[in-house]
């Protein structure tokens, strides 16, 4: 228990690599043997998790760090460092919440292998927390890459028709850019004798600014791809389609996160001036993405690429935040990503539990499932309103945090991008409520093809077990979302400070010249830099 | 003949595969080999025993450390390496032999009798700077290998490959002849750790003719290690040959001949300031031409074994852009890089065996849905393949990882983008071999052949096979320890680098 007690996060984030190998060892016949072995063990991470992470206060503080020396190769040394603070708490918990909660809202969805897909599963597990833990770079990355094996093989062995090219797919996106990214991490590391990220940081501003901008890119391209941040967004819906709901709940629950979470802990420290820089061209993507993603996912036949398409739109709202450069930007942006891990994997999940009634999820096929599926249909309607944002849910904090922190941020477009920006909140109530309204108004579809006429049972108890803590976390985060940004605060407002943003311009009612200087120095507590832009656009 | 126990050291590894070619060679006298069970146990058993006992022995001179210089034989740490590496893959070419040649219906005593002999020769080849010698160590390893190829001739494709690679290897031989007789000749001297400074007192460090040599020679061993435009015979010659061949000739060949392209142009030729900066532009040229072409070919063969030659082929342009870099911790990751290679390839050739594809059907068709069926063979043919393609955390990364990390350091950076691309190509057609293996379920008539067929009986290559994952894996988690206390040894031992 001693070794227990001075290395948690180590136990968190290998033991469900243990017991995915213990799952591999036993013999096929043993499937439901071995998913019930799974959902019990990320079941115990998940309760460990929150019995040794919460409780800490809200001092912004790190919680629990591990760190060690780990090797040394060709003279740069690699640290086994992992550590969960303000930046990363709450996603951790999403991941070991909803691992067990995926595997039980999709414990029937799978009939051949499914120990082995238990496996690869906690397997992925391991790949998502140690990447969300390691704080040396170096480690960071052998985490961001493992984590490809096992969801390509659970898209490609488990998925739909298209599984082998949608596999392939996301395999060689991610993979191209994290190998470029290796490339100009070799570089910084080789420039600041090691992987530890505040020696990089230094390194890099001692870099000119030119090489500094070019590593940022590579930086940026790296976790853009896995955001995705449009243009770069073409694997998601491929991947998101074929693979099996519990891989989709996964992809879009933790996966895309680290993209997000790779700028807010990496890129941006690293590369603050950098980032700065290439603000406006992240936040004009972002804004693409937005809009894009929703005109896009309002065509669409199959409601899981629907879903899917509303990711690209969602994760936009995250880079909005992120660009922006404000404190409530970027805690909108840390909320948005929870919020996006809730409530997109609960229409994964749904999605899921009406294609394993139906075997089908074009929206045609559908109609008036209301009347046959009722209890459904309400959680249904509470996870749409929650993802087009609807005050009290946790769609509307979020979205409102990141359109408040970009209009209000320093840079001189970040109005109007906010306003643009507002549009894609409009479209997703607009493509949501449209699939709602063909999908469960309107008249029972009799046509015996339908896939309305094949739902048989509402839903059991299982599955209502699983929806239940989601629509409970819908609602706590739309109505005290403090406890889940409490933490990300001070981390957050330093990491601005410490980049220099802009100052967050101040509106006044009534044009009073004498109280502006007042505003002036208040605003310019702790940025010393750039008053240009903040005289410039009052 | 009284030899001191030094002298002994620096003769017994190169002695004992002999004479245990020589004892198997008799045992094969017998005409029943083929069929009487326990006659083909004890040549294999033989075969192993030498191969046991040369490694035994090595890793013992390896705890005392380098042994003085005999008879033009340097029998230092990056000897024994050389050594271990050769031994080890002879092993598991041993053992995958014992399957393969019983599924080919193909048992030949003097495959295995063959196999020692170059196992001898390629130790010599890597232990000397001596030309004599060195030129002696390239025929002893590569006559053999020439025979190997061709030695299933029921088969004209096999034949037809052993030709192919006799003639152009000849060619190449005689090249290095040339080479060698041009600096001997200018020099007066048959050392090559020699010749440099008396070339250089002589003033004709940067002679036409010198460099003529260096060329010449580089040419020897770019084709052993099969590098663009010396590349052409790889493909059909792994094509040809039995798989646990062409899995020894892709590691140990590739090997031997980059460990003791390491001792002579670095290590002996580096007085010549001139022949230094040329040959790591040649290097680096050549390197981007391996890399791209290797890697682009590889893409659209549908043949295994083929896809497995232009891998390797590629994965000679990757250890070549170690040369580029040319630092001793470059040559570090080149080192690390072919112990887990070695595991790497013999593992993917082991593989074939291990799943039964005998003669011709070895396409990406033939291995559909095997993965599911032969599970354990699944996960190594999964850790082997991803390591190929350098995803960490196995091996293979970290073998990169060095290499790239060496190029950045000396302001390569756009060899390392190259070779990162490279690797991001690699990926595709390493992740069709799994593809085929779980993503693909067999065709109708390959499941109505396959329910007539007997069930796969390789055990040891299957053990082989666990082996050589086993390794890959420990290449990635025991990474430091690999290459700080076994490849950095040899270098500082054999190169006095890195001390």
């Amino acid at each position: 228990m001693t070794w227990l007690n001075s290395h948690p996060l180590t136990f968190l984030v290998f033991a469900p690599t243990l017991i995915g190998f213990l799952i591999m060892a036993l013999p096929h016949s043993l499937g439901r043997l071995s998913r019930m072995l799974g959902f019990m063990g990320a079941l115990a991470v998940f309760v460990l998790s929150l019995a040794w992470l919460l409780g800490h206060g809200s001092t912004g503080a790190t919680i629990l760090v591990e760190r060690a020396p780990w090797f040394t190769l060709v003279g740069l040394p690699v640290d086994y460092h992992l550590a969960v603070d303000g930046l990363n708490l709450w996603l951790v918990l999403l991941t070991t919440f909803l691992v067990p909660l995926t595997m039980l809202g999709t414990w029937n969805s799978l009939k051949d292998r499914i120990g082995t897909f238990a496996a690869l599963f906690l397997l992925l597990e391991t790949g998502m927390l140690g990447a969300l833990m390691a704080q040396d770079l170096f480690f960071f990355y052998l985490f961001w890459e493992a984590m490809l094996i096992p969801m390509y093989f659970m898209i490609g062995v488990w998925g739909g028709d298209e599984r082998r090219y949608a596999a392939n797919k996301f395999f060689l996106y991610t993979l191209s850019g994290s190998l470029l990214w290796l490339v100009a991490l070799l570089y910084l590391a080789n420039k600041a004798g090691g992987f530890n990220p505040i020696l990089m940081g230094q390194a890099a501003t001692a870099l000119p600014f030119g090489v500094q901008c070019w590593l940022f890119i590579s930086f940026a391209v790296a976790f853009a791809i896995k955001v995705p941040l449009f243009p770069l967004h073409t694997w998601l819906p491929d991947a998101h389609v074929q693979a099996p709901t519990a891989g989709s709940v996964i992809l879009a629950g933790v996966l895309l996160k680290l993209g997000g979470y790779g700028f807010l802990r990496f890129a941006i420290p690293i590369f603050p001036a950098a980032a700065m820089h290439y603000a406006k061209p992240l936040a004009l993507l972002s804004v693409i993405a937005i809009v894009y993603g929703a005109l896009v996912a309002m065509v669409q036949r199959d409601i899981k690429k629907l879903v899917a398409y509303s990711s690209v739109s969602h994760m936009g709202f995250v880079m909005l935040g992120l660009a922006s450069f404000t404190v409530i930007g970027t805690q909108g942006a840390m909320l948005q990503m929870l919020n996006h891990g809730i409530s997109t994997g609960a229409l994964f999940l749904l999605v899921g539990m009406v294609y394993d009634r139906a075997h089908t999820r074009m929206i045609a096929d559908f109609g008036g499932v209301a009347v046959k599926m009722p209890v459904f249909t309400a959680f249904f309607l509470i996870v749409t309103l929650s993802s087009i944002g609807l005050p009290l849910t946790n769609g509307f904090v979020g979205e409102f945090w990141i359109l408040n922190g970009a209009f209000l941020s320093g840079f001189g477009w970040g109005r109007l991008y906010a306003s643009l920006a507002t549009s894609g909140v409009l479209l997703g109530a607009v493509y949501m409520l449209w699939m709602f309204k063909r999908v469960f108004w309107g008249p029972e579809n009799k046509d015996p093809d339908s896939g309305t006429h094949h739902l048989h049972s509402d839903l059991n108890a299982r599955e209502v077990a699983v929806l239940l803590p989601l629509v409970v976390l819908i609602l706590w985060m739309g109505i005290h979302p403090r406890t889940f940004v409490a933490v990300s605060e001070t981390p957050v407002v330093n990491l601005l400070r410490e980049a220099n943003a802009p100052p967050v311009r101040t509106f006044v009612l009534k044009p009073a010249v004498h109280q502006a200087p007042a505003a002036h120095e208040a605003g310019h507590e702790g940025h010393a830099a750039e008053p240009a832009a903040h005289e410039v656009h009052r | 003949m009284n030899l001191t126990p030094s002298q002994w050291a620096a003769l017994l590894p190169l002695l004992y595969p002999v004479i245990g070619g020589c004892l198997v060679a008799l045992m094969s006298l017998d005409k029943d080999q083929a069929t009487t069970k326990w006659i083909r146990a004890a040549m294999y058993g033989t075969a192993l025993l030498a191969v046991g006992a040369t490694f035994w022995y090595l890793t013992d001179l390896w705890t005392t450390g380098s042994q003085p210089t005999f008879f033009q034989l340097h029998m230092d740490r990056l000897a024994q390496f050389t050594g271990i590496f050769v031994v080890v893959a002879a092993a598991l070419t041993i053992l995958q032999g014992w399957d393969h040649f019983h599924q080919e219906g193909w048992v030949k005593g003097e495959t295995l009798a063959l196999l020692l002999f170059s196992v001898s020769g390629m130790i010599l080849f890597a232990a000397t700077t001596h030309f004599v010698a060195l030129f002696l160590g390239l025929e002893l390893f590569s006559i053999p290998l020439y025979a190997l190829v061709g030695t299933v001739r029921a088969r004209s494709e096999s034949a037809e490959g052993g030709m192919k690679y006799f003639l152009t290897g000849a060619v190449a031989s005689s090249c290095f002849l040339m080479g060698g007789v041009l600096i001997y000749g200018l020099s007066g001297t048959l050392d090559l750790a020699v010749a440099a400074p008396v070339l250089v007192a002589k003033g004709l460090g940067t002679d036409p003719l010198v460099l003529v040599g260096a060329a010449l020679l580089l040419l020897g061993f770019l084709f052993k290690v099969s590098a663009v435009p010396f590349h052409q015979w790889t493909p059909d010659a792994y094509e040809a040959s039995p798989h646990p061949i062409a899995g020894f000739m892709s590691v140990a060949t590739k090997g031997v001949a980059f460990i003791a392209l390491l001792r002579i142009f670095p290590g002996s030729l580096a007085p010549l300031g001139a022949v230094g900066v040329k040959m790591q532009a040649v290097m680096a040229v050549l390197a981007v031409a391996t890399l791209v072409l290797g890697n682009l070919t590889a893409l659209v063969q549908t043949n295994v074994k083929r896809m497995l030659a232009y891998s390797s082929i590629s994965h000679a342009g990757y250890l070549m852009l170690g040369f580029v870099a040319g630092t001793p911790a470059a040559f570090n990751g080149v080192l690390f890089y072919l112990v887990i290679y070695l595991a790497m390839n013999m593992g993917a050739f082991g593989l074939l065996t291990a799943f039964g594809l005998v003669g011709e059907k070895t396409t990406f068709d033939d291995l559909r849905g095997l993965g599911w069926k032969r599970p354990a063979m699944g996960v190594s043919a999964a850790i082997i393949m991803l390591s190929l393609a350098g995803i960490p955390p196995m091996g293979g990364f970290y073998g990169k990882y060095m290499i790239f990390r060496e190029l950045v350091a000396t302001g390569h950076v756009g060899m390392a983008i190259l070779g990162v691309l490279a690797s991001l190509v690699s990926a595709y057609y390493y992740l069709r071999f799994l593809v085929a293996l779980f993503l693909q379920s067999p065709g109708a008539e390959a499941e109505r052949l396959a329910s007539d067929r007997p069930a796969v009986h390789a055990p040891l290559a299957g053990a082989s096979v666990l082996v050589c994952a086993a390794i890959v894996m420990a290449g990635g988690f025991l990474q430091a320890f690999l290459a700080n206390g076994f490849a950095r040894r040899a270098l500082a031992d054999g190169l006095g680098l890195l001390r």
